[in-house]
């Protein structure tokens, strides 16, 4: 394993990490999601090695790190407000981390411009940070991080200071970089299109804990615990009870008598929770026969249009389902308030999570 | 159009400003042109100008020497009793000058400390030495405050990144805390000169305020007014205020020429 974090604690007071465990193979990307305060930036900040652990530890190549300075650990980072030296300018800034060891003019001087010519900053590099705009000012911090080759490259929550459309070119020039330098990435992030277009792997944080790490898609689609199933947007999260087997799929009765088939394997639990993301959810205003096994009909609760979707709440006994539309199949379907409609959705988009197991790790 | 309320504000601060001009420009209006020449070239009026601005210089320079690192552990580390060095520190600054003079006095006087130092040949009393530390210690909390300030100021993340590129603690201290607290340190050192320059109390206690010895300026313009020796007292006050006038308006065009270049 490239990198391995074992039990890491660390406590600054208002922010804490608490038994977090990651790990990450070389030249990978994995984007850290998770709510404000649940400690993505301390745990970044960790590794990189500004505060100190006060249990567990981390190897970097197989080599124990937990207590070497910063300096010596050749791990770059990148921060939101971009913290360029203000009395540096752009080439001098860039340049900053290479004359540490290369006192030769000439390299520093082409060095600079390659990295400057592939974050397209080489017109800038006379500039003073000031008069930079923002998406120019973070592309000048990731050349200054990335021409000293590190072995990791940490960025905390990157583009979230710069414009939609900034945000879109940074996401495509920083694949380029990160490919070009062939760097191992950690990458903190509130943007799921920034999980979706950059990581390989995903880990979620809650209360300086990593709720689940895995695969973009398996964590996605299969998220272990109600909070991450929330987090990731998952929105129905049911309560329900392993009722047996039928025909190879799990047989689960949730609250009102309710009854859904799953693909998932159950755990020994017999309470669980069931999670279906509202895009797997079709409405139709009549049965229809296909196979799709899981087919319930509900009354339409609530209609909220959010820019180009439109979120349908359906009550179904004292359960309500949340899928989403575009409001021209809205308007097809005729759907209004106090409407019977039917919801159908696939048996392998019904997702199991061990009830037990994630309440546990919520404590 | 003004506001009301900026037309008041304004207008309070003029007013104020014009008799604060007023007061010190008067000054200037008192001794008679022969008594200020004779006053200014006299003897006692050299040396006590000779004598302040050095010992100002020498103690505004050690205690910037000596702030820097205080106020940036004050504001970057985590130590046992940081509150109660953090109030220490203040307290000076909040009784008056008198009382930290007769302390001094009391520690490098005819006792255990003072005896020692003299066995080992150094005199404090009534010396130059003892003006300097009693300039120093009046001066040391203030430049200890606005440093503090600036360095709060200045966000970690910038020596964060420094260090991630390879910089050691020290190095990242002088390539890019020092820098970037520039300001404040010239802040901080014009309030220190101007507190050194004008310390008295304190200097008379440990300096003794001996004639042609270890009278500084405002030592002079006591004994003079005392004696009823007015040109020479106004005289001293002038050049005093000459010489803040200066090193304020040197020290900030310095300061404002490097924070335009940074």
């Amino acid at each position: 394993m490239f990198l391995e974090v074992q039990n890491l604690s660390v406590d600054l007071g208002e922010f804490y990490l608490d038994n977090v465990n990651l790990n990450l193979d070389k030249n990978s990307y994995m984007v850290i999601i998770g709510p404000t305060g649940s400690g993505k930036s301390v745990l970044l900040e960790t590794i990189a090695g500004f505060y100190r652990a006060e249990k567990g530890k981390i190897f970097l190549e197989g080599k124990d790190i937990t207590n070497l300075n910063p300096e010596n650990r050749g791990i770059s980072i990148v921060y939101q407000d971009y913290v360029l030296f203000p009395n540096m300018n752009v080439f001098e800034n860039i340049a900053y981390g290479l004359k540490k060891n290369e006192k030769n003019r000439a390299i520093i001087k082409s060095k600079v411009l390659e990295t400057a010519n592939l974050l397209k900053i080489d017109h800038l590099l006379d500039r003073n940070p000031e008069t930079l705009s923002g998406g120019e000012k973070q592309r000048t911090a990731i050349a200054r991080s990335i021409i000293v080759e590190p072995k990791i490259l940490l960025m905390d929550e990157p583009f979230s200071a710069v414009d939609v459309s900034t945000h879109s070119y940074l996401t495509k020039l920083i694949k380029n970089v990160i490919e070009n330098y062939e760097t191992t990435c950690i990458h903190v992030t509130h943007n799921f299109n920034d999980v979706w277009n950059l990581a390989e792997k995903v880990a979620v944080m809650k209360d300086g804990k990593i709720l689940q790490q895995g695969n973009t898609k398996e964590v996605f689609s299969k998220p272990s615990h109600n909070f991450v199933a929330d987090f990731v947007g998952v929105h129905n999260v049911f309560e329900g009870k392993i009722m047996g087997k039928k025909s190879s799929l799990t047989k689960i009765e949730l609250d009102s008598n309710l009854i859904l088939y799953s693909s998932d394997e159950p755990g020994d639990s017999k309470k669980v929770l069931v999670a279906i993301r509202p895009e797997n959810i079709i409405f139709s205003n009549e049965a229809f026969v296909s196979s799709v096994r899981n087919q319930i009909t509900g009354t339409v609760k609530e209609i909220i249009r959010v820019g180009p979707i439109v979120w349908i709440e359906v009550k179904i006994g004292k359960i309500n389902f949340k899928g989403i539309l575009t409001p021209n199949s809205c308007e097809k379907l005729g759907i209004k308030k106090g409407k019977e409609i039917y919801l159908s959705f696939k048996s392998v988009n019904v997702k199991i999570i061990d009830e037990n197991e994630s309440y546990n790790s919520m404590i | 159009m003004k506001s009301k309320l900026e037309i008041i504000f304004i207008s309070i601060s003029f007013i104020f400003t014009a008799l604060l001009f007023i007061i010190i420009g008067n000054l200037f209006f008192i001794p008679s042109p022969q008594g200020f020449i004779q006053s200014l070239f006299s003897e006692e009026m050299i040396t006590a100008l000779k004598l302040t601005l050095s010992t100002s210089t020498v103690a505004a320079v050690s205690v910037i020497i000596i702030a820097v690192p205080t106020a940036y552990s004050l504001s970057r580390y985590s130590f046992p009793l940081k509150n109660v060095v953090k109030s220490i520190l203040d307290l000076p600054m909040a009784f008056p000058e008198i009382v930290l003079g007769i302390a001094l006095l009391m520690l490098f006087g005819n006792n255990l400390l003072g005896n020692f130092l003299q066995s080992l040949g150094i005199d404090i009393v009534f010396t130059t030495t003892g003006i300097i530390i009693a300039q120093f210690f009046v001066a040391f909390p203030y430049a200890v405050r606005i440093l503090y300030s600036t360095f709060n100021y200045i966000n970690p993340r910038y020596e964060f990144v420094s260090r991630s590129l390879g910089y050691g603690e020290f190095e990242t201290f002088k390539n890019i805390t020092l820098p970037l607290a520039k300001s404040g340190i010239f802040a901080s050192s014009v309030v220190t000169l101007a507190r050194c320059i004008g310390t008295f109390a304190a200097v008379l206690l440990l300096g003794g305020g001996t004639y042609l010895k270890t009278e500084t300026l405002p030592i002079a313009i006591y004994f003079n007014l005392s004696l009823g020796n007015i040109d020479m007292a106004i005289t001293a006050s002038i050049v005093l205020v000459l010489i803040s006038f200066v090193a304020i308006f040197v020290l900030e065009r310095f300061a404002n020429e490097n924070i335009n270049k940074g």
